[in-house]
């Protein structure tokens, strides 16, 4: 009898370590799986069809990089217990905190603008105006977060997460080649043409939608208000690492989709790939527009966040989801502001979405740096990081990482800005 | 009125509270820091000149 009370401690304490682990579950699956946002799904649909599957190996590349780099800020948000731009307005004074969050705000808002031209495309696909659209959008928004409870908004989220990974049958019912799919994943090659321009655009596009300085900022104050500890830093990690498996595979099965049936045909966008799959199988169209959506909705609710918290830390206003309206109304204020003036400019008849869309890349990649380089500066600061300050090893990758975003980020916005320069 | 009288008073307190930066200035840091405004100078500058091209056009 001894051995079968053991037995049910045993399962007792499993199911109470498991029930912990994913309760804690959340930020780290949250904004990586955000980070598939309206632009990157446009940006993996586009380069499945350009390309079809010989960019695989480039996008499991990019799993580790975003995790090393959504990782410090687990670490930095649960020691400091700070957001990130109260942490660099502290860290480096005044120039560089206004800096920093001027330049969240600027590139928050533009993005989000790209997150409502998607869903207004996608639910076009269904005969939905976008003025109907926008209305649907800043409701369902709106009531996200109007629990005053970080829980429920992060279990809605993480549902709208779930969502997300709409492609994944997708992928299977278009039966790719295994084969192909395994070459093409594990063996770094150029596709046929070489390096080109164009390639070089699709690449920092994909870099771009993999780290964006916005994910910095959601992650380390979602960290903040979820009100993580140190003794928690583990299972953090593990969260982004779960996220960063999960941005991967998104991006992998939606250039299966694309790469299989799109190759070779000129795409501009998500919403156009959708269309053009239709005809050919209007199940994968209609799980195409439905994640574009789904995508769109999570990337504004994270990015408009996002910002709130961070005019909420450095402006001293209450700034938790843990708060009513009543208590936080700065902190809510700034969050419809933000999601009304993206919304209103999406249904501008004759907006230059297609100048903004290109002014936020070019902007996003030539600011990003600044953050990275923030990010690493703090996470080597032993006196407030104590034993959570980047190993050699951490030092090692990120700074490795860095350098190469730096360098490629600078030749991209010289690129854009100069065409001819560059060949 | 009375809001922006508010806003530019919290603005000026906000600059006060982080008026000296916290991190030890190491020169590895401070390397950094000019590093990171000749490259931010110089692709801002880039994108001041492109416009002007772009306007006189």
């Amino acid at each position: 009898m001894y051995w079968i009370s053991k037995l049910i401690h045993r399962i007792r304490r499993i199911n109470r370590r498991t029930l912990l682990f994913l309760g804690m579950l959340g930020p780290g699956i949250i904004v990586m799986v955000a980070d598939n946002d309206a632009g990157g799904i446009t940006t993996y649909t586009v380069t499945g069809a350009k390309y079809g599957l010989h960019l695989l190996w480039f996008l499991i590349l990019l799993g580790p990089v975003a995790y090393y780099v959504q990782e410090m800020t687990v670490r930095l948000g649960t020691v400091t217990k700070r957001g990130h731009a109260e942490a660099i307005f502290s860290a480096f004074g005044r120039f560089w905190g206004w800096f920093s969050l001027l330049d969240l705000v600027l590139t928050d808002w533009l993005t989000m603008i790209t997150e409502f031209v998607g869903m207004t495309a996608a639910l076009s696909i269904f005969h939905v105006p976008p003025l109907l659209t926008v209305g649907i959008c800043w409701l369902l928004m709106g009531a996200m977060i109007m629990s005053g409870r970080y829980w429920t908004w992060e279990k809605i989220a993480l549902l709208f997460c779930a969502i997300n990974l709409i492609y994944i049958p997708a992928a299977f019912m278009v039966h790719p080649s295994v084969k192909d799919i395994a070459f093409n994943s594990l063996i770094p090659h150029l596709p046929p043409g070489g390096f080109t321009n164009d390639l070089f655009f699709l690449l920092m596009a994909n870099i771009g939608t993999t780290i964006a300085p916005w994910m910095l900022f959601f992650q380390q104050s979602s960290v903040v208000d979820k009100e993580l500890k140190e003794k928690d830093i583990k299972i953090g990690k593990a969260d982004t690492a779960i996220g960063a498996v999960l941005t991967v595979v998104v991006a992998m099965v939606l250039i299966i989709v694309c790469g299989t049936l799109l190759y070779g045909t000129p795409v501009d966008d998500a919403a156009a790939a959708a269309t053009k799959i239709m005809p050919v199988n209007r199940t994968i169209g209609t799980l195409i527009a439905i994640g574009l959506f789904d995508a769109g909705l999570l990337g504004a609710v994270c990015i408009s966040l996002a910002s709130s918290w961070a005019f909420g830390e450095v402006f001293g206003w209450a700034h938790s989801l843990n708060k009513k309206v009543k208590e936080a109304p700065w902190f809510y204020a700034y969050y419809f502001f933000d999601l009304l003036l993206a919304g209103t400019v999406v249904l501008i008849p004759g907006a230059p979405l297609v100048l903004i869309t290109l002014f936020v890349q070019v902007i996003s990649t030539t600011l990003l740096p600044a953050a990275l380089v923030f990010l690493i500066l703090l996470l080597n600061d032993k006196k407030t990081m104590g034993r959570y300050t980047n190993t050699p090893w951490q030092n090692f990758a990120n700074v490795s990482i860095v350098v190469v975003i730096i360098a490629l980020s600078t030749m991209y916005g010289i690129s854009v800005l100069f065409p001819k320069l560059l060949g | 009125m009375r809001l922006f009288k508010n806003a530019v008073e919290s603005v000026r307190a906000i600059n006060r509270k982080y008026a000296k930066p916290e991190i030890e200035m190491t020169p590895f840091v401070k390397g950094c820091l000019v590093a990171l405004r000749l490259y931010l100078f110089t692709l801002i500058g880039l994108m001041i000149f492109k416009f002007i091209i772009m306007a006189k056009k």
